[in-house]
């Protein structure tokens, strides 16, 4: 099922996936617009978070795990072509986890890890892109004082928050969040979504989320997924009103199974 | 499809049954307020008149309830077309029944009167009225909705009766001397149930939201090209 998008950033074409033979993707394509939010919503285990884990190829580091047929292109390259750097392309697509897992360093440290790994040694250059991840992650007012202090010592929305942070130091193009609230209250998830509604404007993100209030609030377009299949794609609004499959319909009013 | 929190399903099956006692009560006011006219019943006259008090709380339940799934349950797609359309079918409900209360107070003046009444010509157009409701309403219910598409023509019919009887009824006004009284009732009540007609369309149109999430409304309008509709709103004016 394929729903053609302007600016297209990320295309995937009929992906195969599977965990050491056991198949969890079939046949997915679907184009990821540019500065947008696109949600993946699903049962547990429908595949929407190996989906995303196509997207920056961070499945490779599970033994067995492979794609077996299909492409994922990144604005036009395939990033699964064999001299693809990794690293490159880590960068480029940054990552937050459903669990906020800062560094045991301080707060300024975890900002700047991935730039200090990149190469970037000069202390002036430092200051200025952790100052502009952190304000990026609007956390900078919060933090600016005690930028040496640990990282451990935030609360758990502003751990989240630094995560992101350390992700958009980098300055990738991508953003992939999977159930990136699940561990939050209700307070420090809306300041991720209204955060998430704010990065849109740099940086292509796409969830993975359970929150269907999440997903309606936040995203442009909806991705069901369902025993590795891409059940429903499209506009937001237009799935929560009247999805076209019965499946969507009644996943996302708790009409399922 | 039955939901996993049986919550859900019971508020739902709750909201539904209030929309059609609603529904049935309100049928029953605008017959009754009709055949008080007809018969001169001056004491069903009243009886409508105090069940639309009824009407009017049961437009506050089913306001209640679907604020109340809105807030508890978040409904989406069908469900959430569902609670708007029955809450919107409440409020348009009420109106009718307010428009049979308007009947019933002319129908307790007119009963007063000694004159012969002219209440022959209103039968008709209370049949194509009752008619339009009574599809409106199974549109909502059955989920019918071709019913619920083909009322405009049901009402057009009914605003042509209507004119017709406006017509007449004005033609007699001049001639009428102490009559006039009464003939001025009835053009009230012809104009009550016209409107009528037009609150079954309304209903109608929302039941093809629920249904297919489809807006109906308006479609006549934005179908016409901008020039159509200048010429059309210079006509109205």
């Amino acid at each position: 099922m394929v729903n053609p998008v302007q600016d297209t950033a990320i295309h995937i074409d009929n992906v195969c996936f599977a965990y050491s033979g056991k198949q969890a993707l079939h046949d997915v394509s679907l184009e990821i617009p540019s500065h947008k939010i696109t949600a993946f919503i699903g049962p547990s285990g429908c595949g929407k978070s190996t989906l995303l884990r196509c997207i920056n190829r961070i499945n490779d580091r599970i033994a067995g795990a492979r794609i077996t047929s299909g492409t994922v292109r990144i604005h036009e390259i395939d990033i699964y072509r064999k001299d693809i750097d990794i690293q490159e392309l880590r960068r480029r697509v940054g990552m937050v986890f459903q669990k906020y897992n800062p560094f045991a360093k301080s707060i300024y440290d975890n900002v700047v890890f991935g730039l200090k790994i990149a190469g970037m040694t000069k202390r002036s250059e430092l200051d200025a892109a952790a100052e502009a991840a952190l304000t990026g992650a609007a956390l900078w007012d919060e933090v600016k004082d005690r930028l040496h202090s640990s990282a451990l010592g935030l609360s758990g929305g502003q751990q989240q928050r630094l995560c992101i942070a350390r992700a958009i130091a980098n300055e990738p193009d991508i953003l992939l969040m999977d159930e990136p609230c699940a561990a939050l209250d209700p307070l420090a998830t809306l300041k991720i979504e209204e955060l998430m509604l704010e990065l849109k404007k740099k940086f292509t993100i796409v969830i993975v989320t359970h929150n269907m209030a999440q997903a309606s609030r936040c995203s442009d377009r909806t991705a069901f997924m369902y025993l590795g299949k891409l059940i429903e794609y499209g506009d937001t609004l237009q799935i929560f009103r009247n999805p076209s499959d019965k499946q969507t319909e009644a996943y996302i009013s708790g009409a399922f199974g | 499809m039955p939901h996993i929190f049986h919550e859900f399903d019971n508020a739902i099956g709750d909201l539904k049954s209030h929309v059609l006692q609603m529904a049935s009560l309100t049928r029953q006011n605008l017959e009754r307020a009709v055949q008080a006219l007809i018969t001169r019943n001056i004491d069903l006259s009243r009886t409508v008149i105090g069940e639309d008090t009824e009407v009017d709380e049961l437009e506050m339940k089913i306001d209640h309830l679907g604020m109340e799934i809105l807030l508890r349950f978040h409904p989406v797609a069908s469900d959430l077309r569902l609670v708007i359309t029955s809450m919107k079918m409440a409020h348009n409900l009420e109106r009718i029944s307010d428009h049979a209360v308007n009947i019933a107070k002319r129908a307790k003046k007119l009963c007063k009167s000694g004159d012969p009444l002219e209440t022959a010509m209103i039968e008709p157009l209370y049949t194509k009225a009752e008619h339009l409701l009574r599809d409106a309403l199974l549109s909502y219910t059955d989920g019918n909705t071709d019913l619920g598409e083909r009322l405009k023509n049901g009402d057009a019919e009914l605003d042509k009766a209507h004119k017709e009887v406006i017509a007449l009824l004005s033609s007699r006004l001049e001639t009428a001397g102490s009559g006039a009284e009464n003939l001025l009732h009835l053009i009230f009540v012809s104009r009550s149930i016209e409107r009528i007609g037009d609150l079954a369309v309304n209903i109608g149109e929302d039941a093809v939201f629920m249904n297919e999430a489809r807006d109906i409304r308006h479609e006549h309008r934005r179908n016409l090209g901008e020039e159509d509709r200048v010429v059309e709103k210079s006509e109205e004016g």
